[in-house]
């Protein structure tokens, strides 16, 4: 560590002109810096792991009563483990900002986590969420900047989108606060947009939810003869609605590319391919590996950098909501739940629905109109696609079930096995 | 990482930049050719030919294209192939000229009864040998975005480039040309357009491309029989293994990043005349015709807002004869399937920031002096909540922030900010500029260089910005 603090001083001393305060996140309201959580988000076991903190009040009167929600984090470089355990490779990535000024320096200084962490935000929170660069200590000759880019964001403007060509992005040692409002539920990503991507292959991408006004209502789906108290969207007929939900990113890394990364070499696009598949950052059987004490930390890692297990455990009869998205730059995934009945009920962070009102200017439509959503095996993603699905239970027999893409020449990690890469379990009990 | 090719590539962006706006150039319809018509029928005089295309790494890519020398065409093979527009239930004659040295033919995906005559029949098609005519005649029966290439060899054809958009028109549009509610991609009120854009997608194996060239040069070079031969049988045929295909760029409407940004028909893209950036003021709806012509599939997505897609294969997304695009989806990411086609609409308003995107600092409940909003109608798209409201954070100096070269220095649309000393902008009317691109983010290079290829920007114009609407 004696390396990152000096680093992280030269940083701040030098690079950051004296009148900037480097480390400089925004909030609204006092977070005390060190204050525990006001208001811990509603979060799953998937996203807690990743140990990201938002800091959160309610303001506002009716029905402009919302959150006002804060949060903060470092972007960098740091080290994942390949599939199989069997060696770590570089990378860059995100990770939750930890102290103040120049400790989030120091303590993200090669932290980076993969995925990116999940954010979890409810429909009408404003979302202040500050990034810092802390750089990439392993490579030293670079001075990229980082930014936040809300895959999926409606009606963005371009100052908060974080594509460098038509926006602002981040300098090494600085600190950038975007300013979000929730409007629609949905499954989104998240992911760094400077040079996209090498940014993404890296690693600087993750997950978004945003949890829907309908929540905490209790909505009964006709089709079951249950009601429901969470859902994936504001249906008012309960038919979106889940028990548990669980986001599951599908991605891979190509790992010769880190590897001539980490060596400082010419950088190969064309020949982009990712040999080690994942989901939420590790590859099967590492996905199913629920205790983190037995997940390798890669030499160099200040911490576990691969928190994310995916095993998702559920009751017989419980209704689970998959928020898939496929963070991979190189391929499309199909994925299947085997023996389990699938249901499409969204993709795009909308409602699985025609438009409202189909005579009215579209761009006033909401995806409220004739219900598409339906039974399915399968579902394909392509790079930066996002799909809500539902898992239905009922009926099943407990046991374990795997969650897997059909693409099964992906299910391998690297050229060692062919039972690896992107897979996972449903555990019923 | 950053290396010198990139650092070389950054100074041709800023160029294709400046160049787009220096005209301020639109796209608000589809640039094509309309051929010659009149009385329920429209004819075009097509032909294929070599030549060398451009790709924005500075590599000349040997390719088969499709051209036409009426009005709006260039006299010159062109990848995409010459936008076709006609009406719906136009009897559609196309004259193809084959001058490549191999036979060829045009296949019309979407259409029915299509006869072909002249020539000899081939798999697919009626072919036309080097030097022949075939003629294809079809009644553009559905309106709609379509997309036509080779039915001859069409795995190497299509990949040589022969492939082009064919729009077909509702009655109530002629040529695209309706305006207010007449403005329909298809035969209902929900279809209604402001304004119009292409993308054929398109990926690009340039070691074919060269394997060809070579095989065409050896057959010059030894005065093959083949190449004047009259028998189909005894006509030059040229191959290359496909089954290693690899490409290594991406293009849109023919041109890959940042090319796709200059101008129609600018004399350094000679074989490439159509850009790719459409520009729209907010609450205007951008109909996206999204052809997918390559062999990949392609997830393509648009910042800014989400789209909703009416029409696959140029049949609107309807539950019934009559309910119009009642089945339509709205997402993020429009996969672009090969061989499909896909209408989206597009818009952005700016509704429901949570502050004022027009940066008008004012109170909204005053109703006189000073601190009147005073927002025109146009500006009046955001949440009457978001008027006055300044942007919620404070933007760290220019010291701490990288400024891209279409960021105008301020976050409020249509205003302009400080910028550092030396950071070129080619942002002339404080627009937002929204990136539409392939998320298979490997396809966003040229030739192994990032940046390039398959990106392009969707332009908001600040209300009061002229668009033009008819091309020059």
């Amino acid at each position: 560590m004696k390396l990152a603090k000096l680093y992280a001083a030269l940083i701040g001393a030098l690079l950051v002109p004296a009148a900037q305060a480097g480390v400089y996140p925004q909030c609204p309201f006092d977070v005390s810096r060190n204050v525990d959580d006001l208001n811990r988000p509603i979060s799953h076991d998937l996203d807690a792991a990743s140990g990201l903190t938002l800091h959160s009040r309610t303001v506002g009167t009716g029905s402009d009563t919302h959150r006002q929600v804060c949060a903060h984090v470092a972007g960098g470089d740091g080290w994942q483990m390949v599939g199989d355990g069997s060696r770590r490779v570089y990378g860059f990535g995100f990770s939750p900002a930890k102290g103040v000024d120049e400790q989030v320096m120091i303590n993200g200084t090669a932290a980076a986590q993969f995925p990116s962490p999940t954010f979890t935000f409810r429909e009408g929170d404003e979302v202040w969420l500050a990034l810092t660069n802390v750089g990439m200590i392993y490579r030293p000759d670079l001075f990229d900047q980082h930014s936040v880019h809300w895959h999926g964001y409606p009606q963005a403007s371009a100052i908060f989108d974080g594509v460098p060509q038509g926006s602002a992005t981040v300098q090494m040692g600085s600190t950038f606060t975007y300013y979000y409002k929730a409007n629609d539920p949905g499954t989104y990503l998240w992911h760094c947009h400077v040079e996209a991507t090498e940014h993404m292959e890296m690693g600087m991408i993750g997950m978004l939810n945003v949890l829907p006004r309908q929540d905490g209502a209790a909505v009964t789906d006709a089709a079951v003869g249950r009601a429901f108290t969470k859902f994936a969207y504001n249906d008012g007929d309960g038919s979106t609605g889940y028990d548990k939900a669980f986001s599951l990113q599908l991605g891979a890394i190509d790992s010769n590319f880190h590897d001539l990364h980490e060596a400082v070499q010419p950088l190969p696009f064309l020949e982009l391919k990712g040999d080690y598949t994942q989901i939420n950052g590790r590859a099967y059987p590492l996905t199913t590996v629920e205790a983190k004490e037995e997940v390798p930390v890669p030499a160099d890692a200040p911490a576990l950098s691969q928190p994310v297990h995916s095993v998702m455990h559920a009751s017989v009869g419980e209704r689970l909501l998959l928020r898939l998205t496929n963070g991979s730059v190189d391929a499309y995934y199909t994925v299947t739940a085997l023996g389990l009945p699938m249901k499409v009920v969204g993709r795009g962070a909308q409602l699985a629905a025609g438009p409202s009102a189909l005579g009215s200017n579209s761009s006033d439509w909401k995806a409220s109109g004739a219900r598409w959503a339906h039974g399915t095996a399968s579902v394909t993603l392509g790079g930066g696609d996002g799909v809500d699905l539902l898992v239905d239970t009922r009926g099943m027999a407990p046991g374990t079930y795997y969650l897997y893409t059909t693409n099964l020449n992906y299910l391998s990690n690297g050229a060692g096995e062919d039972r690896g890469g992107l897979m996972t379990t449903i555990v019923l009990q | 990482m950053r290396l010198n090719p990139i650092l070389q590539s950054a100074g041709r962006w800023l160029l294709a930049a400046v160049t787009a706006f220096a005209g301020l150039q639109a796209q608000a319809a589809v640039v094509g050719v309309s051929g010659t018509g009149g009385g329920g029928a429209r004819s075009f005089n097509l032909f294929a030919a070599e030549g060398y295309v451009s790709m924005a790494d500075g590599v000349q890519v040997y390719s088969w294209g499709y051209g036409t020398a009426g009005t709006g065409g260039t006299g010159l093979m062109q990848v995409s192939g010459p936008t076709l527009l006609v009406n719906q239930g136009e009897v559609v004659t196309v004259n193809f000229t084959n001058n490549l040295p191999t036979r060829s033919s045009i296949l019309f995906p979407g259409q029915s009864n299509v006869v072909g005559s002249g020539g000899a029949a081939g798999v697919l098609a009626q072919e036309a040998g080097p030097g022949e005519t075939v003629t294809y005649t079809f009644t553009a029966a559905q309106p709609g975005t379509y997309l036509y290439q080779s039915g001859t060899q069409p795995s190497l054809q299509t990949e040589m480039g022969m492939v082009g958009a064919l729009i077909v028109y509702p009655s109530g549009n002629p040529l695209g040309a309706g305006t207010g509610a007449a403005r329909l991609a298809y035969n209902h009120a929900g279809t209604a357009y402001d304004r119009e854009t292409l993308f054929v997608v398109g990926d690009v194996d340039s070691d074919i491309h060269a394997a060809i060239d070579d095989q065409v040069k050896d057959k010059r070079a030894a005065n093959d029989a083949c190449l004047t031969a009259t028998s189909a049988a005894a006509q030059c045929v040229f191959n290359a293994d496909l089954s290693k295909r690899f490409p290594k760029y991406w293009t849109l409407n023919g041109r890959t990043a940042p090319d796709v940004f200059s101008k129609n028909n600018v004399s350094e893209l000679p074989h490439q005349p159509y850009n790719t950036l459409p520009r729209l003021h907010p609450g205007e709806r951008m109909l996206l015709r999204v052809i997918g012509a390559g062999t990949d599939l392609h997830p393509m997505h648009h910042h800014g807002n989400n789209s909703w897609a009416i029409a696959r294969d140029g049949r609107m997304l309807a539950s019934t004869a009559v309910s119009g695009p009642d089945l339509a989806f709205s997402d993020y990411t429009i996969q672009v399937v090969p061989g499909q086609t896909y209408d989206a609409i597009w818009t952005w308003t700016g509704a429901g920031l949570g502050w004022d995107v027009y940066g008008k600092l004012c109170d909204p409940a005053a109703t006189s002096g000073p601190n009147v909003c005073t927002h025109t109608p146009a500006q009046q798209h955001q949440l009457t909540s978001d008027r006055g409201k300044p942007i919620p954070v404070k933007l760290p100096s220019e010291f701490e922030l990288a400024y891209g070269e279409f960021y105008s220095g301020s976050p409020y649309l249509g205003d302009f900010g400080i910028r550092p000393v030396g950071a070129g902008v080619a942002n002339t009317t404080g627009a937002f500029f929204h990136m539409f691109h392939s998320h298979n983010e490997r396809e966003v290079v040229n030739g192994g260089i990032f940046p390039g290829g398959m990106m392009t920007m969707m332009v908001i114009e600040p209300p009061g910005v002229v668009i033009e609407t008819a091309q020059p």
